[in-house]
This record gives structure tokens, sequence and C-alpha cells, in this order.
């Protein structure tokens, strides 16, 4: 894999809300290189989603500066809860997001169906949210976030709130969607494997105010599986670093 | 976050949207069982009609006619074209004052449901029509606009209208923030949030709110007929009962249960059910 462009620079973040006096950024650089997967790992309320709501326009920053290295960057946004509009079928969920950037009508059914199999959700399309499992709704929230074609795809825990065993089922097919798009894409997780699994590159942050600890590479090559990298040594090696790195944060 | 606006009549109107989206379940239970439970609907309408025609034979009818009198009255005014024509002016009454109520209802509680400016605002206004007497606003509309439909329409509109507020504001209250946050985030505009997000999520809010405003607007409306001497059912009960020609107030009264039974059943129940699909639950 040749990575080249910088897609997206954060110089020097940092993020003060209104009436808290505790930042919950500071003095964040990192660079997003094209169609590379970062993942954002550290402890709860550290503002990890912050710095996907930078990215996606919900938030600005107050310190520092972001460089957009195309300015028709267009992001996705996947949330920890599915976030479906319980009176639109799932088509209809997916085509909303092609109807806010100006996709003609008869453009939108064709491009939701096939972002839809590429979840394999084909066969749910006019069930409405409430009759899918939770699983089923994330991946409807995954479709709808593929199917405007982003330039920048961000994740905030996508995985966050389902069981262990969906969990490891849509990890795996995490990979191969994320893979077969070669988008740029920034994972939040409290997840030490999924990052390692997922991810280029794992950012780690501490506590609030979040700062970067280290940012590790991940050794596995493009075509990893979580078969293929569990038995290998440097699997073990780096998620214990990662942990103990991790340790004194989570416990503060 | 405050809810000071909503008094005693909104802790009455609110209750309605939970209901709505529970009533798919009782007509479940109405068809596991059978025939038995209309036959004991049917049951009790024969035992209350059979109750008043003997009791309507211990009784002269100009206090309590039989229910033979009442058909006959019926049949009278069908015959003189007078139902037919009092019964429409009534429900132009009640439409228009209706129709006045959403299309300004609608676009003000979701107004004052979103913005605090707006909320301060209409704080005292609402309590006002909340508090004041249907009687002074019929004297008011008198005097104001003198023996008029536009009269009743305005007094059915001021005083049925804060019901109507009440339950849109708290439906515009209930929008989840997570779907309007997920909609910026994909680039939604402001009217593409108010389409796809607001107007949905205040539906059911919206049609519970409606069907209370109905209710209460027949009241003001038969109300402001009978004290104003306009076109309606309303004065039609007025003269009647100064004939004491108690029958025929009977068959006003039944007529107008009939009409709010063919809404209720005809407009509300397959609306509701058209526009609350979503709510089914797995299937």
């Amino acid at each position: 894999m040749t990575i080249t462009e910088t897609m997206v620079g954060f110089r020097g973040v940092g993020k003060t809300y209104p009436k808290q006096a505790l930042p919950v950024l500071e003095g964040i650089d990192l660079e997003l290189r094209e169609g590379e997967v970062v993942a954002l790992i550290g402890p709860s309320g550290c503002g990890k989603s912050t710095l996907l709501n930078i990215l996606a326009g919900l938030t600005d920053v107050s310190t520092g500066t972001v460089d957009l290295a195309r300015s028709d960057l267009r992001s996705a946004y996947v949330f920890q809860n599915p976030r479906l509009l319980p009176w639109r079928t799932v088509l209809k969920n997916v085509e909303f997001a092609l109807e806010q950037i100006g996709v003609p009508a008869e453009d939108r059914r064709r491009r939701a169906v096939a972002a839809l199999e590429t979840v394999h959700l084909s066969e749910h399309l006019d069930k409405y949210p409430n009759q899918l499992s939770g699983g089923m709704q994330q991946r409807a929230a995954l479709a709808r976030g593929i199917a405007i074609e982003p330039t920048l795809l961000l994740l905030d825990e996508p995985l966050g709130a389902l069981d262990a065993l969906t969990r490891s089922y849509l990890q795996e097919e995490l990979l191969r969607i994320i893979a077969e798009l070669k988008t740029t894409t920034l994972l939040v997780t409290h997840d030490i494997d999924e990052a390692i699994l997922l991810a280029d590159r794992v950012v780690v942050l501490s506590s609030r105010p979040a700062r970067i600890r280290e940012i590790f590479e991940v050794p596995f090559g493009p075509t990893r599986s979580l078969d293929t990298i569990i038995g290998d040594p440097r699997f073990g090696a780096l998620r214990h670093e990662i942990r103990e790195l991790l340790r004194p944060e989570v416990a503060a | 976050m405050t809810s000071t606006i909503e008094p005693a009549a909104g802790a009455a109107a609110v209750p309605g949207a939970p209901a709505a989206a529970a009533r798919p379940a009782a007509a479940a239970s109405a068809r596991r069982g059978g025939w038995k439970r209309p036959a004991r609907v049917i049951l009790s309408v024969i035992v209350i009609f059979a109750g008043w025609a003997i009791a309507s034979t211990q009784f002269p009818s100009y206090i309590l006619p039989s229910p033979l009198d009442v058909w006959d009255q019926f049949l009278s005014a069908v015959g003189r074209g007078v139902w037919v024509e009092e019964i429409l002016a009534t429900v132009q009454h009640l439409l228009a004052a209706f129709g006045l109520v959403i299309v300004i209802g609608l676009p003000l509680g979701i107004l004052i449901g979103r913005s605090k400016i707006a909320e301060d605002l209409a704080r005292v206004p609402m309590i006002f029509l909340q508090t004041v007497p249907t009687i002074v606003l019929i004297a008011l509309a008198l005097v104001i606009m003198g023996v008029s439909d536009t009269a009743v329409i305005g007094v059915t509109v001021a005083g049925s209208i804060s019901y109507f507020l009440i339950n849109v504001i708290q439906g515009t209250r209930s929008i989840d923030p997570d779907l309007t946050e997920m909609s910026r985030a994909y680039q939604a505009s402001e009217g593409s949030i108010m389409r796809s997000v607001v107007l949905p999520s205040v539906v059911p809010y919206l049609l519970a709110g409606a069907r209370i405003t109905l209710g209460v607007a027949w009241q003001i409306t038969l109300f402001s007929e009978y004290l104003m001497g306009t076109a309606g059912v309303g004065f039609q009960v007025n003269t009647s009962i100064k004939l004491l020609d108690t029958a025929a107030v009977f068959m006003w009264g039944l007529s107008i249960v009939a009409l709010t039974l063919l809404v209720e059943y005809g407009i509300f129940r397959p609306v509701e059910r058209l526009l609350t699909r979503h709510v089914k639950g797995r299937s």
C-alpha cells in the first residue's frame, strides 16, 4: 500500500466547551494520510468524539487549525447508536443521506440499494428500523454512510453498543468494507483488539484533556484477518504495550 | 428543561400520545376475543335503549321522550331539510375553526417548542387562553363581531387552540437531538431537518392534540351557537328547549354523538394508522 497525500492535518488543536474549565482536547497534532485507517483509543470521555465532531463540522476548534487537503471533503459519520429515522424504511434511511447531497431521485434508489448490498441488508430494504436487530440497524447506519461515497469515514465506536458475538462478526465485515472502499477512516474505539485489527495506525490518547500519548504503526498488511493476526506474536506484544500505556490513564 | 407552560389541561392532553401507540395491541386482543367482546358492546347498547324505552313510559314526552319520539323527530327534521342544513352549518363552523387552529397552531407550536424567546413571549397569552371563560369570549365576540359565523369561529379558535399548542410544543420537545445531530453531520439544511426530522417526530402528538382539540371545539361551537343565535345545531337546541320540544333536543344531541363517532372511526383512526405504520414493532 502506498500512502501519499495528507487528507487531514490537525495542528495544535485544542477544544474547550463553553462554561467548562477543563479543555477536552489539547495540542493535538495528527495527520491522516489518504486511504489509511487511524484508530483513536483512550479512556471514556476523553474527547475522542470531539475530534470526529470537528471533522464533521458539528463543532469548531478553540485553538489550532485543521488543514484539509481538498475542499470537496465529504465525510460520513457512523455513531455508536444507529440514529436511523424511525418513520423511514431502511432503504429510505440510506436515501436520506443521498438527498442531503443533492443526488437526483432516480439515482438515489440505485446507490442506496448498492450500499445496502455491501452491508448484506438487501433483503430488508422495506423494513422499519424497529423491525431489525441492533446489529442490522448498525449495518444500515453504515450503509447510509458509505452510500454518499465519502472521502472521509468517521466511525464513533460503531460496534460499541452491540453484544460481544455480533460485534466480533461485524468487526470482520467492517474490515472487509473498509478495505474495499479504501476510504480514509478515523475510528474511535474502546477496544484494543478492534483498533489493532481495523487500523493501520493506533493513536493512544490520555485522559481529559486528551493529548496524544503515542502513535503505533500496526505491522499487519492489508490482507489481515482476526484469525491470522491473533496467533502472530507481534499482536500480543502490541496489545500489551497499548494496554500498559492506557492503564494509568484509565485508573485516573 | 422547564415545562412551566403546561397547565393541568396539558397533563390530560399529553398521555394521548402513548395511548395512540398502544392502540394496535388493544385491537389485537379484541381479535383474539373473537365475537364475545363486540357482542358485549352491542348488548350494552340494547340494554341502554331498552331501559330508556321503559323509563319513558313513566314520564311525559317533554321530560323524557321515548326512542321512537326521537326517531320521529329525526325523520321529520331530515324530511324538512332542516337536519342537513343545521348540521352543515355547525360542521362548517367547526371545520373552519379546526382548520385555523391547525394552520396557526402547528407552526406556532413548533416555534414555541424550539425557541426560548418564543416560549417566554407566549407564556402569558397561553395562560390567558387557557383560563379565560368561554362565556367571556362569547360576550366579547358578540360586542366586537356581532351575531355572525365569524364570531362563532373566532370563539372556537380562541377557546380550543391552547389544547393543540400544548401537544405540538410537547412533540417538538420530544425530538431526539441525536437525529438532528445526525442530519447536520450529513449536511442537511434546516428545511430538510424540518421535513424529515421535526414534523415526523411531532406527528403522534399532533394527532393526540387534534383529537382533543376537536372534542373541545365541538362543545364551544355548539355553546356559541346556542348563545349567539347563529344558524347551527346549538341554536336549534336553544329554540327546541324553549318550546319544550325535548325530543328534538335528544335528536340533535344524538346526531352530534353519531357525527363525532364517524369522525373518530372514519377519519382519525385510519389517518393515525397510516401515519404511525412504523411503530408496529417486530413482526
